[in-house]
């Protein structure tokens, strides 16, 4: 499989913080992947994210995005990724249609063909009857399900999920999950995919990596990392390796 | 095409945020109704108009006519004529209906006149060796009554004084002519000399220092209206930066930052509408001191006739406050914040620049520091077009200042957020 994303000895340490945020993270995505990055709060995974983004600079390493980094060819490297925030980075003041209108736009996408997604995102998820509702009057899930399809608008090669199923019910949980498998399999879409819901991760991801104070503890496929840690799940394998420790 | 919808998303957030319009429109409408009124009175005081003067005429010669016309003239005060005894009049000023009351007694100027004529023909009598006294047909004295409210300021009590004493001045020496061109005639009964010249020999004239001949008095409206319009621009900042924090707190922000060139965009496309946005506000108070004001019994706002200039400076100062409101939205890490330190920043700002008090009743030392004051840079430039007429080669400094203002905080925006994301 080719290589999409090539992380090689990245760390980042913030003014004044303690200890690195990341420290020495090497890792590759492969496209068509599937990526769980698990780790528990604080473990390194939103500053990972923001790096692999190109919000900063690492402090030291190199992050390589189709054989390109974000130092050199930002605009590239911004084009290929697609990002779905943990939080609902939505104007709650504007219809779906609004505001998947403007992130289009934002995207570079205009006329017939950025409605013809919206529409066919709309419908595959569900909102289709709610499109010219204002995005406030929307239940958690709903929100959920336009926040998702706000980074798919311009088919990324490569798409960053932030929790993308926190605090959604079963049915949208079901359906944010079932679209972005199809995505995958359909359009080999790679998908960089973290969340605490550790059976959904098992079940969804082809891939993981389990990060903790920002390096890499271990990673593998999830039925491989079970049997080789002698545990039942995902979950036995995390709290094995991150302990039972609060991290607040 | 992005900025575009950039702009058109800020349209769509901005006119569906009620309360954020009501402070952006409402808010300036209700201060320039407010202050206006409240401040109309003192304005007046402040520009010496209109200070309630009673006149009794009891002469209805020259002296009264010509006070009357010299007091007409200087356009302070405003007449009121009646004829009442002394102490009504003296009561009428101590209950506050006139600040000043002038009685002319009866055949005051008669009088004058004749004092004035037998002291010079007294004196030309004694070249001669007459000594002969001459006779008066009222001896009693001559007494003028003033009546001043104690609160009367000292400059009105000037002039009134003066104004006395100058035509006093004048009656006696037309007196004086008179009686040596009698005296003369007879000396010389063959000569035929050319009627004495009244015309003073110096005339002094008063003239506001504007351009293009324009004498509009600054006035309570003129002052408020583009005060309160400059505090609804800056306080602009409030929204705007709430805009921005609510962008980095619910992820839009990130969202924006890794989407190619977006933020910038994004960015671009909130300075402009809210520079738009500014505008409007201006418009909408120069109208609200064109036909509101008016209606409720207040001057009407003279614009000048420099349209132009006035959207320049309108421009300057909505770019100055568009600026500033992206730095607060930058570096403010809550909305509260921003609230807070925004508004206070801007209410004190708004006090140095003039807004509250006008500059030009401010102790020195406030005039000096006023000048820092952004607000105070826009009022001067608005006071220069409204007041005296002023072109863009008078008021080009102070439009300076706003874009430097503006450059600088848009700079100081940028690199604060370059910094913390390099932190």
């Amino acid at each position: 499989m080719i290589v999409l994303v090539d992380i090689q000895h990245v760390s980042k340490k913030y003014k004044d913080a303690p200890k690195a945020a990341v420290n020495d993270l090497s890792l590759t995505i492969k496209k068509g992947e599937v990526f769980g990055l698990l780790g528990p709060n604080g473990a390194g995974k939103t500053t990972f994210i923001s790096m692999l983004c190109g919000l900063f600079q690492p402090g030291s390493g190199e992050i390589f995005i189709n054989g390109r980094t974000h130092k050199t060819h930002s605009k590239e490297c911004k084009q290929i990724i697609g990002v779905v925030p943990q939080e609902i980075a939505l104007y709650p003041q504007l219809t779906a249609w609004e505001n998947l209108m403007f992130l289009g736009h934002m995207y570079g996408l205009k006329g017939n063909s950025l409605k013809e997604k919206i529409k066919e995102n709309l419908k595959i998820l569900g909102l289709e009857s709610n499109i010219h509702q204002k995005i406030i009057s929307y239940s958690g899930g709903m929100k959920r399900r336009v926040n998702l399809i706000a980074g798919l608008l311009h088919n990324p090669q490569l798409l960053i999920l932030d929790e993308p199923t926190v605090g959604v019910d079963v049915q949208s949980k079901q359906a944010i999950i079932e679209h972005l498998k199809k995505l995958n399999k359909e359009s080999g879409m790679t998908i960089l995919y973290t969340s605490h819901h550790l059976d959904e991760a098992e079940n969804f991801c082809t891939h993981i990596a389990i990060i903790d104070e920002g390096k890499l503890i271990t990673q593998g496929q999830p039925q491989e990392l079970i049997r080789q840690n002698n545990c039942n799940s995902i979950e036995d394998v995390y709290l094995k390796m991150t302990g039972t420790k609060f991290r607040d | 095409m992005k900025l575009i919808y950039s702009i058109y998303k800020e349209y769509k957030v901005l006119t569906r945020d009620r309360a954020g319009l009501a402070i952006t429109f409402i808010m300036p409408t209700v201060l320039i109704l407010i202050m206006t009124l409240i401040q109309d009175s003192t304005f007046k005081s402040v520009n010496e108009s209109s200070v309630p003067l009673l006149f009794v005429d009891r002469d209805h010669d020259s002296l009264s006519q010509t006070l009357e016309k010299y007091i007409n003239s200087s356009k302070f005060f405003a007449i009121t004529k009646k004829q009442l005894s002394n102490e009504e009049v003296k009561k009428e000023v101590a209950q506050g209906h006139f600040l000043i009351g002038i009685v002319i007694p009866e055949n005051t100027s008669k009088k004058l006149r004749e004092r004035s004529t037998a002291r010079i023909t007294k004196l030309l009598n004694s070249f001669s060796g007459d000594s002969t006294e001459i006779v008066f047909s009222d001896t009693s004295k001559i007494h003028l009554h003033l009546f001043f409210d104690p609160v009367t300021k000292q400059s009105f009590k000037t002039t009134i004084g003066s104004a006395i004493e100058r035509i006093i001045s004048q009656i006696e020496m037309q007196g004086m002519i008179v009686a040596l061109n009698t005296k003369m005639k007879e000396s010389f009964p063959e000569a035929k000399p050319s009627a004495p010249e009244n015309a003073p020999l110096v005339n002094v004239t008063e003239e506001y220092a504007s351009y293009n001949n324009s004498s509009i008095i600054p006035n309570a409206v003129q002052h408020n209206v583009p005060a309160w319009t400059l505090f609804a621009m800056f306080f602009i900042c409030i929204p705007l930066a709430g805009n921005i924090i609510k962008e980095r707190q619910d992820g839009s922000a990130f969202r924006l930052l890794t989407m190619p060139g977006s933020y910038f965009i994004v960015m671009l496309g909130k300075l402009l509408t809210y520079t738009v946005v500014s505008l409007v506000q201006f418009i909408l108070m120069l109208c609200v001191g064109i036909f509101i004001l008016p209606l409720l019994g207040m001057p009407q706002l003279n614009i000048g006739d420099n349209l132009p200039l006035l959207f320049l400076i309108a421009l300057s100062a909505g770019l100055a406050a568009t600026g500033f409101g992206l730095l607060v939205g930058t570096i403010a890490t809550s909305h509260d914040q921003a609230s807070l330190f925004g508004s206070v920043f801007i209410i004190i700002l708004a006090a140095i620049g003039g807004v509250w008090v006008p500059t030009f009743v401010m102790p020195d030392i406030m005039k000096t520091i006023s000048v820092i004051s952004p607000l105070n840079w826009g009022l001067e430039s608005f006071y220069a077009v409204f007041i005296r007429n002023s072109t863009i080669k008078e008021i080009w400094p102070e439009i300076l200042k706003l874009w430097v203002f503006f450059i600088a905080t848009l700079s100081g925006a940028y690199l604060y957020q370059k910094y913390k994301r390099l932190q």
